[in-house]
């Protein structure tokens, strides 16, 4: 039983407002909620999380709605592409507000500018990809939200990880905003543990040849490599790195598991081998049920998010929707704080989101508290290996080594 | 083979005999380690979301240190509590807290952040094995203070300022009496006695009575026993120290006065302690059972000695946690920490008014009840010396 605690309280809630409802469904109130994700520029993260909200509302929908009160809604899902333009990320938040949704679920793109706008109405955001540290904040930014693993919790558990192997670690991030606050998050991450870090450097993001790069890199005496990029950075390290015959460790935050890596060294799959990735697990001590149970729901309503790629026995691989998961999950989190506040005013479900928690798609209880907006523990950050195309977690780790292995071939 | 069947008849018939005769015995189960006799501590949040539960793998070490920040008259201004966790066992947690919370901050050395709800500290994550939680968690005192161990009083009077300490613990509670076979109430009395020395949890026990089993009219006044150490300084005056045990036998107040003018300026722990007195074996003996052998002990006041000793102890390991435990079992301990603080007087927290749980009234009400307690308390040792 994970996390067992308040979750009769949230299951009861949602049982009692998200029940079959007696009335027409014509007589059903229509709630919006915007998801601004990058269409255009990251479609596979936006399509994962586009999906993972909608198969949630869609579950609530054909349940009766969410009860606000006395009143039953439905919840419409309307899409927007932020192109990863913080521009057009504002942008298409006034429009959002201008179309009166009560909340916005973003890969994160933009929120430095758009959380102010969507404070102005009390909306709340919640980020569902973008681990960066300095995104969420109850105290100052009380209506952003996160369901994803936080970069500082990734770095952390690196730093807890590596430093006890007694490697001597190259930092690498590349010069993308992502790989920028993931380089200050390793910085602070590592602060206390300088002799471990063998050199840091910071890459050009989008050059595919990084072989200059890789051999400074091994003539500072690394033994590791924790590479904090966009997926051609990490494809690019790890290309400049086996092609030269050096076969370092590789470990990476969440893009490690993005199938843009896969794909691009689909030539040389061994090159893939051992690479580490850290993210948040998709399985809770209940077990894999749960997340089984999801995937499955997932997959037979939008098919499964193949890779590309097939292991060396010739199956296809396939893609976990764990960012599917995150946006699930806040779907289900703002239905328990509609119904606690029992109003559709963003304002008073924002106030709400602070005191309610839900069982997540992988049975682990999602929520948020009144000092901590991040619906992903650090503790829950473990780490997962690559072998022939797909990953399994690591057995070096007291986290990782009670997780099982989530089937990725089909 | 005719003779034995013969003898065993016989002491069929004399058992039943015997068993006929005597009167018929219950087993009644003693005070401790549970329940507590009054809701409070450990604190409870009135909007707090009830039903929590600790795993079993879970062993929850819990250490608290209570600050009270007291005005000019010892009226508690505001509290805040510095709770640690020390978790041991591999696997998911969530715990949660209850109590008046205002706000909470990570404590030192923690190894997570707390979260805050409505009158909740929440703790979530993994734990690897072993895990600290440390929490600094600030309390509304309006309701909180007023389940403090002690209440002070400061009073500028003559020459300088007198303080008083009271030990605010005290509940009325219903005591058992009947007949008893007075070994085995020495052996319990000697258990509970080594469980209190070694600082342990009580054992839940039975003693057998034999006959009609009473509650005793006039219900027993049980208080924590707290070891009272601190200082009282009236402006740049030299302070006076003292050092004090409040209850087990001991009374249940003191007073200090320290002279001079000025601001008056109180330092002091409470610590609940086991208790030493009230299960120390009389005339010398190491042990109650030697003492019942030297010469008789009447069972009423063995009985009643084994009772309200076992009352202190389970009030006692109540105030050891004044914010909970999540792990029910595990080992708890509180220290409260009372100091001065210049703030404006309208901010004390008001006394608890006269139907407070305990039973408990103002420091000069114990005063004289512990008059009374100790002038009881001599009578009836005179009038047990004589019988």
């Amino acid at each position: 039983m994970r996390r067992g605690l308040f979750l009769f309280v949230g299951l009861a809630l949602l049982a009692a407002g998200c029940g079959k409802s007696s009335s027409n469904s014509s007589d059903l109130g229509h709630l919006t909620v915007a998801v601004d994700v990058p269409v255009t520029g990251s479609p596979y993260v936006a399509q994962t999380i586009r999906q993972g909200l909608e198969l949630a509302t869609a579950n609530l929908n054909a349940g009766g709605g969410v009860r606000a009160g006395e009143k039953s809604y439905r919840i419409d899902v309307k899409l927007y592409d932020n192109h990863l333009s913080a521009r057009q990320a504002v942008e298409n938040t006034r429009r959002a507000l201008d179309a009166n949704a009560i909340a916005i679920v973003t890969d994160g793109t933009g929120v430095n500018a758009t959380w102010q706008i969507a404070q102005r109405d009390g909306v709340p955001i919640s980020i569902t990809y973008d681990g960066g540290s300095g995104l969420v904040d109850a105290e100052t930014r009380p209506n952003v939200f996160r369901i994803a693993p936080t970069n500082h919790g990734i770095a952390f558990r690196y730093a807890e990880y590596l430093v006890p192997k007694k490697a001597k670690v190259a930092l690498l991030s590349d010069d993308s905003a992502y790989g920028s606050e993931g380089a200050a998050d390793l910085d602070r991450a590592f602060s206390e543990n300088p002799e471990a870090v063998a050199t840091k450097l910071t890459l050009p993001a989008g050059q595919s040849d990084l072989t200059a790069q890789i051999l400074r890199v091994k003539r500072s005496g690394a033994t590791a490599l924790l590479v904090w990029g966009q997926p051609p950075t990490i494809a690019a390290v790890l290309s400049a790195a086996r092609s030269s015959g050096w076969d370092v460790p590789v470990y990476a935050p969440p893009t490690g598991a993005d199938p843009f890596i896969r794909q691009q060294l689909a030539d040389h799959p061994e090159w893939v081998d051992g690479l580490t990735f850290a993210s948040g697990r998709m399985t809770a001590e209940v077990g894999t049920a749960p997340f089984e149970s999801f995937q499955s729901q997932y997959e037979s309503t939008y098919g499964a998010d193949k890779v590309g790629v097939k292991t060396s026995a010739g199956q296809p691989v396939i893609q976990p929707p764990e960012f599917a998961m995150y946006a699930y999950d806040f779907a289900h989190v703002l239905t328990a704080g509609i119904i606690r506040a029992a109003s559709t005013d963003p304002k008073k479900i924002t106030a709400a989101l602070n005191q309610v928690t839900t069982q997540g798609a992988n049975g682990d209880e999602r929520g948020f508290n009144e000092h901590n907006h991040e619906g992903v523990v650090d503790d829950d950050v473990y780490f997962a290996r690559f072998h022939d195309m797909t990953f399994a977690p690591v057995h070096d780790d007291p986290l990782s080594s009670t997780l099982p292995v989530i089937p990725q071939t089909g | 083979m005719r003779r034995a069947l013969l003898g065993a008849v016989a002491a069929a018939l004399c058992a039943a005999a015997t068993a006929a005769a005597a009167p018929p015995s219950q087993d009644v189960v003693l005070p401790g380690p549970v329940p507590y006799p009054t809701p409070n501590p450990p604190l409870v949040g009135k909007t707090a979301i009830s039903g929590g539960f600790t795993r079993y793998v879970f062993h929850i070490r819990n250490n608290e240190r209570v600050l009270v920040r007291v005005d000019e008259t010892g009226s508690p201004l505001s509290l805040r509590v510095r709770q640690r966790l020390d978790v041991g066992g591999r696997g998911d947690y969530q715990f949660a807290v209850s109590g008046p919370i205002e706000d909470v901050l990570r404590g030192p050395g923690s190894e997570s952040e707390p979260g805050l709800r409505a009158d909740q500290v929440l703790w979530a994550g993994f734990s690897p094995g072993r895990k600290v939680l440390a929490a600094d968690v600030t309390l509304r005192p309006g309701e909180a203070a007023q389940y403090l161990p002690v209440r002070l009083g400061l009073e500028h009077t003559g020459d300088g300022v007198t303080l008083t300490v009271a030990n605010a613990t005290v509940t009325p509670e219903l005591e058992y009496a009947g007949t008893t076979r007075p070994r085995q109430i020495a052996s319990l009395l000697d258990r509970t006695r080594r469980t209190a020395r070694a600082g342990e949890r009580l054992f839940a026990g039975y003693a057998t009575f034999y006959g009609r089993v009473r509650q005793r009219a006039q219900r027993a006044q049980i208080e924590a026993p707290l070891r009272v150490e601190g200082e009282l300084r009236v402006g740049s005056g030299n302070p006076v120290r003292f050092s004090e045990l409040l209850g087990d036998a001991e009374p249940l107040a003191l007073q200090v006065h320290a002279r001079g003018a000025g601001t008056p300026h109180v330092k002091l722990t409470a610590t609940p302690v086991p208790v030493e007195r009230l299960l120390r074996p009389p005339g010398g003996a190491p042990t109650w059972t030697a003492a019942l052998k030297r010469r008789p002990l009447p069972g009423p006041f063995l009985l009643q000695r084994l009772l309200q000793s076992r009352m202190r102890l389970v009030r006692g390991d109540q105030y050891q946690s004044f914010l909970a435990n999540p792990d029910a079992d595990g080992r708890s301990r509180s220290v409260y920490v009372y100091e001065t603080a210049k703030a404006p007087r309208q901010q004390a927290v008001a006394a608890p008014s006269g139907d407070d749980e305990r039973g408990g009234g103002g420091p000069l009400v114990i005063l004289l009840a512990i008059g009374g307690a100790i002038v009881a308390a001599g009578a009836g040792l005179v009038a047990w010396a004589h019988s």
